[in-house]
């Protein structure tokens, strides 16, 4: 405000603290503090209707080296282009967003909605813009709706009641967002520990904290050491085995092993290797050799101490009950899956859903991919995406997806189809068909957010080494259990 | 001989064969007097919480676990149902443990499932040989909040009667293992918090080993991480005597 900087009291012009009369400074400061971003609000700017202090925004750009958010009077196409190309990475929308959503279309259509914030700014309810002074009448489900409908993915939401008075944030409000799927920052009256390991706790993106920092009430790297988003969960590697009548199939090249045909055996072999996981998929599902099947996973469960699934023509929960209580850890299902769906959610309320993985068997078709059955021998109707989604809905804990288009050719996993999926569930995702060398693993981690890959005859042919993959992966920065 | 209690919630299977892979004599089973003369206690546990506790009350091994005095490791399930609360299916557990069960927030992916890290926070004779940060296999979509929130008034009666345990010659021997047991305050209400042993992260820090006196729990599943959790499954049977 007047290019210096400022914290107002409950969103009130006439209450502001001069906290440092050169914002430039103020940035680097932050920045050496540990700041990962910097969030800019233009109060001239939010009062008047255009922005004010673009000139400092501009040198702050220059002096910094982290990503900057700025907001604050951005009413006009030009003006958000001109930020967003100087060197801003997001600009926040608030007022316009509400009055003209034909611009807020726009600078979506153009620049991503990476790049376009919506801030929201509550007041008793109430969404509140004008610099807060105006109240709209627009309430917040109304705008959580509306927002959705234009396409808008991150909001940072200020309890302006809240604001500046180092009392906590509104939690319940940051709620309402998180739970529509937005991801959310949140403002206003952030001011401990215990308030940002909440927020980080009910899933909230990030957090503001303004007169905290400025009153060094919160300290930066004991909040990032303590409360910050973490995670250690590792990426797997899961070799997949055919079998057939209680033998593998796909001749198998071990040579030290003296019988390459035994589940059992190379199961073993797999684990020493450092495999995460197995999949044992039942090639010639006959009602006859069930039995069999079961016997093979009862003698596997008893060799192997890891994770492994069992698929292939699953079809009753008898199926999934015998594969269960024999020791399998989880069940893949496939064509039963897509022709009966309610299949899936019953058994997923019964047995649990994390043991109930399901195939996606996709082809390409035009823009998007289509649900095969049967080993992929018969076309459905279904959009890949959709059935995963709703595959997700019914209880289902994890997915598989196979390409069809991939399956056998070893030029790599179809990156385009598993960002798809990952991008619409919230549920693992194992990666599968395509796989041809160590590079295909680390691109399928790197570019996707896949949970886990599979490989079949690339390991069985020791093309790759499981352990020397793992390495590879682990040399190249992604959390492995090596 | 080692009791795997079986309430039909999950796979107790894979439990019985890694304690047959390490040699030792396990039975499976929902008999209290059974539970009750066994050297060690397995809670396994997978499902739903709420189909969980009602199993328990059926059979009346709610009532039977807080007079355990001999070793108890709770498993995934098994560990949050130790806890006062869980928001799945708005269950009330068994309060060994201070500590509610919340859902993972809908920003991360649920099941919390795979090989995460745990880092140890505190000492106990369960982790004896395991590296810090040792990975572990994890499948569950709730975890311990570790709150202080007396959820019912009785608490204390049953922390009493648990305590009364104390005196038999059970718990002697327990004793002589150093395991760390809460003490008693003149009022008869135990003060003394669950240990938290292990944690771990996934988005944000939730405790993967807890302990309590006899009773310790794990979220992931040791029966099947590789050589690290048969490990950790030998420690606890070591205890067991």
């Amino acid at each position: 405000m007047n290019g210096k900087c400022v914290r107002l009291a409950q969103g009130n012009f006439a209450k502001s603290t001069i906290y440092n009369s050169n914002p430039v400074e103020v940035a680097k400061d932050f920045a050496k503090q540990g700041a990962q971003s910097l969030h800019i609000v233009d109060l001239d700017g939010a009062k008047s209707g255009f922005p004010v202090n673009l000139e400092t925004v501009l040198a702050i750009v220059k002096s910094v080296n982290i990503p900057l958010q700025v907001g604050g009077g951005i009413r006009l196409y030009d003006q958000a282009q001109k930020y967003l190309e100087n060197g801003i990475e997001k600009i926040i929308l608030s007022t316009v967003a509400i009055e003209d959503p034909k611009l807020l279309e726009r600078l979506l259509e153009e620049f991503g909605s990476y790049r376009v914030t919506v801030s929201v700014d509550i007041d008793d309810g109430q969404v509140a813009t004008r610099g807060w002074m105006k109240k709209n009448t627009k309430t917040v489900p109304g705008l959580v709706s509306f927002l959705k409908k234009v396409g808008i993915t991150s909001v940072i939401v200020t309890d302006i009641s809240k604001d500046g008075l180092l009392k906590g944030p509104n939690f319940d409000l940051a709620k309402e967002f998180i739970n529509e799927g937005f991801k959310t920052v949140v403002a206003g009256g952030v001011s401990s520990l215990g308030d940002l390991e909440k927020l980080n706790k009910l899933g909230a993106f990030g957090a503001i904290i303004g007169k905290a920092m400025y009153e060094g009430k919160v300290d930066l790297r004991e909040a990032q050491e303590r409360v910050a988003y973490k995670n250690n969960l590792a990426k797997r590697i899961i070799p997949c085995l055919d079998v057939k009548n209680g033998r593998v199939v796909k001749g198998i090249r071990f040579s030290d092993l003296c019988d390459a045909g035994d589940p059992v055996e190379l199961g073993k072999r797999y684990c020493e290797l450092g495999a995460d996981e197995l999949i044992f998929l039942d090639i010639a599902a006959t009602l006859e050799n069930r039995k069999t099947l079961c016997e093979l996973v009862s003698k596997i469960a008893k060799e192997i101490n890891i994770p492994f699934t069992v698929g292939g023509g699953i079809s009753t929960f008898e199926d999934i009950k015998n594969l269960l209580n024999a020791g399998a850890d989880k069940v893949s299902i496939g064509s039963a899956a897509v022709k009966n769906p309610n299949f899936v959610k019953e058994a997923a309320e019964y047995f649990g859903s994390q043991c109930i993985v399901i195939s996606v068997d996709a082809k390409r078709q035009n823009e998007g991919w289509k649900i095969y059955i049967k080993g992929g021998s018969e076309k459905t109707d279904i959009d890949a995406i959709e059935f995963s989604k709703q595959m997700e809905k019914l209880g289902a804990g994890e997915l598989l997806v196979n390409s069809l288009d991939r399956d056998g050719t070893r030029e790599g996993f179809d990156l385009e189809l598993l960002e798809s999926i990952t991008d619409s569930v919230n549920i693992p995702v194992i990666a599968s068909s395509g796989a041809g060398s160590m590079q295909d693993f680390l691109a399928v981690f790197q570019k996707t957010n896949v949970d886990a890959a599979l490989g079949a005859s690339i390991f069985h042919y020791q093309e790759v080494n499981i352990m020397e993959l793992k390495k590879f992966l682990s040399n190249n920065n992604l959390p492995i259990r090596v | 001989m080692i009791a795997i209690i079986d309430y039909k919630a999950g796979n107790i299977a894979s439990v019985k064969n890694a304690l047959e892979r390490l040699g030792r004599a396990c039975v499976v089973t929902s008999e209290p007097k059974e539970i009750l003369s066994a050297d060690g206690v397995i809670f396994p546990g997978q499902g739903r919480a709420g189909a969980a506790m009602s199993n328990l009350r059926k059979t009346g091994i709610d009532k039977i676990i807080p007079q355990i005095t001999k070793p108890f490791l709770g498993i995934c399930l098994g560990m949050q149902l130790l806890g006062s609360t869980s928001a799945e299916d708005k269950t009330e557990c068994l309060e060994i443990f201070q500590g509610v069960c919340r859902k993972f927030p809908p920003t991360l992916k649920t099941p919390h499932l795979g090989w995460n890290k745990v880092e140890l926070t505190g000492e106990s004779s369960l982790t004896t040989g395991i590296q810090n940060g040792a990975y572990f296999y994890f499948v569950h979509s709730y975890y311990v909040d570790p709150v202080r929130s007396p959820r019912r008034k009785n608490c204390c009666a049953i922390f009493t009667r648990y305590q009364s345990e104390l005196t038999t010659e059970s718990c002697r021997d327990n004793d002589t293992m150093s395991l760390s047991r809460p003490k008693p305050t003149s009022n008869g209400v135990d003060v003394a918090e669950a240990q938290i042993v292990g944690k771990t992260s996934y988005g944000f820090d939730f405790p993967s080993i807890m302990q309590k006196g006899n009773f310790f729990a794990v979220q992931f599943h040791p029966e099947k991480s590789g050589e690290q959790g048969l490990r950790l499954l030998n420690n606890f049977c070591e205890l067991c005597i």
